[in-house]
């Protein structure tokens, strides 16, 4: 069951869909109407895809370390930024592909020869050594070393599947920019 | 029956805008052939939340492998390169950014509006490298005149040669501290800066400011999902009879004559369909006698974010609107007055004060970087470069020998690399921006020379380019071509030099003139 509809049992509210009241109580009409719909992701666990077990407990450990609740906004994992990560990366070009499955491999791999346990199951501090490339200076050109590129990469999309969340714009104030609404174009035939 | 036209304009956007709109207005009946739809601002675009997009704002993966300005939001506004391929050399990528609407990329442009000077137009007198343009900024200045009012350009008159006045909209705004800091402390490096100088208005573009216009005079028809093909001449005048075009959506194939042409397709696409238009007269592409044609393909180069510091007195939330926000221009200050450096020509920057650095360029993570975060909120100061790229001859476009698009039509190979004049430019750029910062007090938080790839900037001109001499030139001084009097390229093609100025307004100027220009040789019945 999705995190959010235990809460709404918990809180003894309805977890009917408002789209499906919504249906039922409108008038047939010719005139123009609205009705409420909902995203997949809102109701549903999207099914993993692309990394192994390993690889995804990897990732979704360090979505836990890149990117913490702060401030009262929800942290990566909160935001489902893993199942999403194993989704947009299912269909990403291959070059990028490899780029994260090598990546979260030499993670684990690193975590196992220096502690003897696989990255996921790191504290903290044992993962900070692991996450040593992050706090090094920025420079344009992305590093030539694969772990630390990958960390590069990952620390942004990390951040970016977190903040474009609906779990995030919820936490926000409500106003358009922290709600990441903005103009969007249809396709135009 | 079917209308006759006077003259057939290929494009929408900046060139085919400008062309109907003067044509238009003096009487002249003009068909528009544009290669995309017509956008419905009403029903094709909506508000969303990006966690409601399918690919919560990351975008398809792959879909864009060149357009870098693509969003997940206005995706469907950019050009499929799937069915719009291109090539380029293996190490040598070329970003060709393209949008196939009514209107064009005005729909899209940064809308700087800078003039030209005498430092583009008479370059060669100036150091010796490469031609002359055939007008000087006197010839031009007229139409600028009037284009500025007409795109509502806003600014300052400073007066310095490089940077001519227009007739604009004076910004008379307040700096903000942080801006003002900058300015005293470039100043002290005898670099100038001022006001940005941007058309204004909440759309800024062919489909707002020129097109209804035309269309009020009952002289316009516009054709949208028009691909065009080739432009075919008469074998015996050696002019430009037909043009042939395809529907976009179902690829029927039409036919229709033109006793004049006026192209304005983009730079890189009008010369394309040069180079496709081959006959017995013009084997090598038409109206390119001279050889030339595809070839002195320039833009210009970008640093983005070549310094970006922060304001330390608004950390922590400091950062009020009386010491950030705004923005401002440094032209081109280096070698107006001799070689100073190791590069000939100049480069300029964008900058501005606000927002918060990009968290990548902090070398932290997780509950550390987010503290960071919270403290920088709004402390950014950040500086793009944009640099002249020289035209060489060797920097070009031809026509693939095997690649095409969808629609059939043979696709461009690109080559375009920058020398160490442009990369000598971007280290100088990155030391001159870095030192201005720090003069004024903030902390350089990251700084760097890299450009991106040619074409990104989506400043592309030349190939098509306009000259004196016939033997080095495809174009005479009125974007008419040398060797075939009824067909005029209106684009960023004709250009022959472009200094650090955004293209588009020297491209609406171009126009008006050669547009003015053909009205008059009609009545004299010269064309």
């Amino acid at each position: 069951m999705k995190r959010r509809t235990v809460f709404k049992s918990l809180m003894g509210v309805s977890t009917l869909a408002p789209s499906v009241i919504g249906q039922t109580a409108t008038p047939a009409t010719d005139e123009a109407f609205k009705i409420d719909l909902s995203a997949a992701d809102a109701v549903a666990d999207s099914r993993h895809k692309y990394f192994t077990p390993q690889q995804y407990a990897t990732l979704t450990r360090l979505c836990d370390l890149l990117g913490p609740a702060h401030n009262g906004r929800p942290s990566a994992t909160q935001a489902e930024a893993p199942q999403f990560l194993d989704f947009l990366l299912s269909q990403s070009p291959t070059e990028r592909q490899v780029l994260y499955s090598q990546g979260l491999d030499q993670l684990d791999i690193d975590a196992r020869l220096r502690r003897g346990k696989g990255f996921a199951e790191l504290n903290d501090g044992e993962a900070g050594e692991l996450l040593a490339p992050l706090k090094t200076k920025w420079t344009w050109k992305a590093p030539a070393e694969p772990l630390a590129r990958f960390l590069r990469e990952a620390k942004n999309d990390v951040l970016r599947a977190t903040v474009n969340s609906k779990a995030y714009a919820e936490a926000g104030a409500g106003s358009r920019r922290a709600s990441g609404v903005n103009t969007y174009w249809d396709v135009i035939d | 029956m079917r209308q006759d036209y006077d003259v057939v304009i290929i494009g929408s956007g900046a060139a085919g805008g400008m062309a109907a709109y003067v044509l238009c207005k003096a009487g002249v009946k003009c068909l528009m052939l544009e290669a995309g739809p017509m956008a419905d601002m009403q029903r094709h675009r909506s508000m969303k939340a990006v966690y409601d997009l399918p690919y919560r704002g990351f975008g398809k993966p792959g879909r864009f492998p060149h357009i870098t300005q693509a969003s997940e939001f206005d995706a469907n506004m950019w050009i499929d390169e799937k069915a719009n391929p291109y090539s380029y050399p293996e190490n040598d990528p070329y970003y060709w950014v393209r949008i196939r609407m009514v209107g064009g990329k005005t729909l899209r442009w940064g809308r700087a509006s800078w003039r030209l000077s005498n430092y583009e137009f008479k370059g060669k007198d100036h150091d010796g490298f490469g031609e002359n343009w055939p007008i000087s900024l006197e010839d031009l200045a007229p139409f600028y005149d009037r284009v500025e009012p007409l795109f509502r350009v806003s600014g300052r008159n400073e007066g310095w040669p490089q940077m001519p006045d227009g007739k604009i909209m004076l910004d008379e705004s307040r700096d903000s501290t942080s801006i003002q800091r900058f300015k005293a402390a470039a100043a002290k490096l005898g670099v100038p800066t001022t006001k940005p100088r941007r058309a204004t208005g909440t759309l800024a573009s062919s489909v707002n400011l020129l097109l209804p216009e035309a269309l009020a005079t009952g002289n316009l028809t516009i054709v949208p999902n028009a691909v065009v093909r080739e432009i075919r001449v008469d074998p015996t005048t050696g002019r430009v009879d037909t043009v042939h075009f395809l529907d976009r959506r179902n690829k029927r194939e039409y036919s229709v004559p033109a006793k004049v042409l006026m192209l304005g397709a983009s730079t890189l696409e009008s010369t394309r369909l040069l180079l496709n238009s081959r006959s017995r007269m013009f084997p090598n592409g038409l109206a390119n006698g001279s050889g030339v044609l595809g070839h002195y393909l320039f833009d210009q180069f970008y640093v983005k974010n070549s310094v970006v510091a922060i304001v330390p007195e608004a950390r922590g939330g400091k950062g009020d609107r009386t010491l950030m926000g705004g923005a401002g221009y440094i032209p081109r200050f280096r070698n107006l007055k001799g070689k100073e450096k190791k590069f000939i020509r100049g480069y300029a920057f964008d900058f501005g004060s606000g927002g918060t650095p990009s968290p990548e360029l902090l070398p932290a993570y997780g509950g550390e970087m987010m503290k960071m975060m919270d403290d920088l909120q709004g402390t950014a100061f950040s500086m793009t470069t944009m640099g002249e790229a020289l035209p060489r001859y060797e920097n070009k476009v031809s026509i693939h020998p095997a690649l095409k698009d969808d629609w059939g039509i043979p696709c461009l190979h690109i080559e375009q690399t920058y020398t160490e004049n442009e990369f000598n430019m971007a280290k100088d750029g990155m030391e001159t921006g870095a030192a201005a910062c720090e003069g004024a007090g903030f902390e350089v938080l990251a700084k760097h020379w890299e450009m991106v790839p040619p074409g990104e900037s989506i400043h592309e001109v030349g190939t098509c380019r306009m000259g004196a001499d016939p033997k080095k030139s495809v174009l005479n001084g009125w974007n008419q071509a040398h060797e075939v009097k009824n067909l005029f390229v209106l684009d960023g093609s004709s250009f022959v030099s472009g200094g650090v100025q955004n293209p588009t307004l020297t491209i609406l100027a171009l126009t008006m003139r050669a547009s003015e220009y053909l009205i008059e040789q009609k009545k004299k019945g010269q064309i």
